[in-house]
């Protein structure tokens, strides 16, 4: 199953290089802040510690992508989701290993960029070893919280013709909120704590701090929970659209 | 007789459809309030089928055959009745039920587009955990029937629509469905396919004992393949029953035809006039007169080509749906 899905992401690999490549939203923040930080630490973020953020924000991006929203909106508008429906095995458990599956690739395509850029930087220090059990599980959250609120999104095509559009502004919210664009932990104080409780930030954020050793102690357990809370949100809320979608659906087409 | 595989009973299925008249300010009102348009698709069936039957379902687009299909298959969920297919309720989509189905759709391709079909078959021994012994087994019977050893190595995209289609029937049997719905099967296919296709179907259900439900835009298929015929227009139940006992209640009349040297000065005294034309003669004849009629035209000067056939199929359709303009449109 897997092998198989591993196969057809092999047969899409020059295509999942462009997506790589374009993807490569972190990087363009990277240039800025390290610019800005030149002449100065901004917060409590040398040029340094730019780059690594950064480019840790970039490769745990490219690792917990999802693409669903879009699979999932297609199927249900063309009816191809007839198929999945008539397979034996849940169509959300077969969105998650396609997933899955991209996965060594991307680590392969994604790898060598972060690297590349880390040297050119001269601060191969990162990745700092310390915790990695803690980190794989961060990482692991964040992709699960990432499913679930592409497969919310994207069970709303049951209801509305278009739901990537409000996928569209997720993304928007996303590159704002999610310490993308600007480490949320220089937000000013107030906002910051906010914003650092949303969805956005559990995604992305809090495993990049926790990657370059930025979270510890109390804050550690705090991200973890509150990842793993957006996660279940998330998870039980698809569900159950999810659910309800089916029942409305109308199969188009033949 | 057994149980039935296939039960219906007071089957309805309505859909709300949006609707809006053309135009930017219609587009625009739509937003503020949009107005729902019911329509009642499938309207009371009532039917049941037994385990190895073939069936096929008669109607023009629209008439709710496919959506029957479809919630036999429990893809959709019905409005109101009852149904119940190999001694499950479709729409709860248990993995139990969906083992003991398959849906072929000839306008949809159901094999990843960029990979062998072989792989695909490999794909459904492990999501429809099939046995490796039974799965070579099948595998080696479904190739060799449908001839695909060769094809079935090369990426999907590369194939013909007709490869495409017998990979498809391949997938979809790899797992012993004890029914299988058709939809469409040959759609698109040139005639040779079309009766490879045909001829594998009825083989398989010779063999296999399996429930086949079919739809199909050619007549032929369905005549050919299905002793029963369910015809539903409307989403309503108009026929039940054999392709001969629909052809003689629509269609009583037997066609002859015959050429001769001369032709009677009163041909409407045998029949109903279709043709008379030159030495051509071609009438519709009540059944019990045709040992009559033929007697009469044998007795021609120099009659040949005396034939006596059934009202051709598109023509009991047309009568049927009482569509007689347009092309009879049959799936």
């Amino acid at each position: 199953m897997w092998r198989i899905s591993l196969a057809e992401a092999i047969a899409y690999r020059v295509s999942m290089l462009m997506w790589v490549l374009t993807t490569t939203f972190p990087l363009v923040s990277l240039a800025l802040w390290s610019g800005l930080a030149a002449s100065g630490p901004v917060g409590d973020y040398a040029r340094p510690d730019f780059v690594a953020y950064f480019v840790a924000a970039f490769l745990i991006r490219q690792f917990t992508a999802s693409w669903v929203v879009w699979e999932l909106s297609a199927q249900i508008r063309s009816g191809d989701l007839n198929t999945l429906l008539m397979r034996p095995m849940s169509p959300m458990l077969y969105h998650a290993i396609q997933n899955l599956a991209a996965l060594p690739i991307r680590v392969a395509l994604a790898l060598p960029i972060g690297v590349v850029v880390l040297v050119l930087a001269g601060s191969l220090g990162w990745p700092s070893p310390g915790s990695l059990a803690l980190f794989g599980l961060s990482l692991a959250l964040a992709w699960l919280l990432n499913l679930g609120v592409h497969v919310c999104i994207g069970c709303l095509a049951f209801w509305v013709t278009e739901s990537t559009a409000l996928f569209e502004v997720w993304l928007g919210l996303y590159l704002v909120l999610s310490g993308a664009a600007v480490p949320t932990s220089l937000y000013p104080a107030g906002l910051a704590e906010v914003v650092r409780a949303l969805p956005f930030h559990a995604s992305l954020g809090f495993p990049v701090e926790l990657a370059i050793g930025r979270a510890t102690g109390a804050a550690v357990t705090q991200g973890l929970a509150l990842q793993a809370l957006w996660a279940a949100g998330f998870g039980a809320l698809g569900a159950w659209l999810w659910r309800r979608g089916v029942r409305t659906y109308e199969a188009v087409g033949t | 007789m057994s149980a039935p595989m296939v039960r219906v009973e007071g089957l309805r299925k309505r859909f709300s459809v949006p609707r809006r008249e053309a135009g930017l300010r219609a587009a625009l009102r739509a937003l503020v309030r949009r107005e729902f348009r019911v329509v009642e698709a499938v309207q009371g069936l009532e039917f049941s089928l037994a385990p190895g039957e073939r069936v096929g379902f008669l109607g023009p687009n629209g008439a709710g055959k496919t959506t029957t299909l479809k919630m036999l298959a429990g893809l959709i969920v019905p409005s109101a009745g009852r149904v119940e297919v190999a001694g499950f309720t479709p729409s709860d989509r248990r993995p139990e039920f969906l083992r003991r189905v398959s849906l072929v759709m000839g306008q949809k391709r159901q094999l990843s587009w960029d990979l062998p079909a072989i792989d695909n078959f490999e794909f459904n021994r492990v999501v429809y955990e099939i046995e490796p012994a039974q799965y070579r087994r099948r595998l080696d019977e479904l190739t060799a029937l449908l001839d695909v050893g060769e094809v079935m190595r090369r990426p999907v995209r590369q194939l013909s629509l007709g490869e495409r289609m017998k990979c498809e029937l391949v997938a979809a049997l790899l797992h012993g469905p004890q029914v299988l719905f058709l939809d469409e099967p040959t759609i698109g296919l040139d005639v040779s396919m079309q009766l490879g296709i045909r001829e594998f179907i009825r083989r398989y259900n010779a063999e296999h004992g399996a429930t086949v439900i079919l739809t199909s835009h050619y007549m032929e298929d369905v005549a050919a393949l299905c002793p029963r015929i369910l015809v539903i227009d409307e989403g309503r139940l108009r026929f039940d029953g054999s392709i001969e006992a629909l052809r003689r209640q629509i269609r009583p009349l037997r066609r002859v035809s015959v050429r001769a040297a001369t032709l009677p000065a009163e041909p409407a005294a045998l029949g109903r006039v279709v043709l008379c034309e030159g030495s051509r003669l071609v009438l519709d004849v009540e059944p019990e007169r045709v040992p009559a009629v033929v007697q009469a035209l044998v007795a021609l000067p120099e009659a040949q080509d005396l034939a006596v056939h059934d009202a051709p199929l598109e023509e009991v359709m047309r009568a049927l749906f009482g569509r007689e303009e347009e092309a009879a449109e049959v799936g």
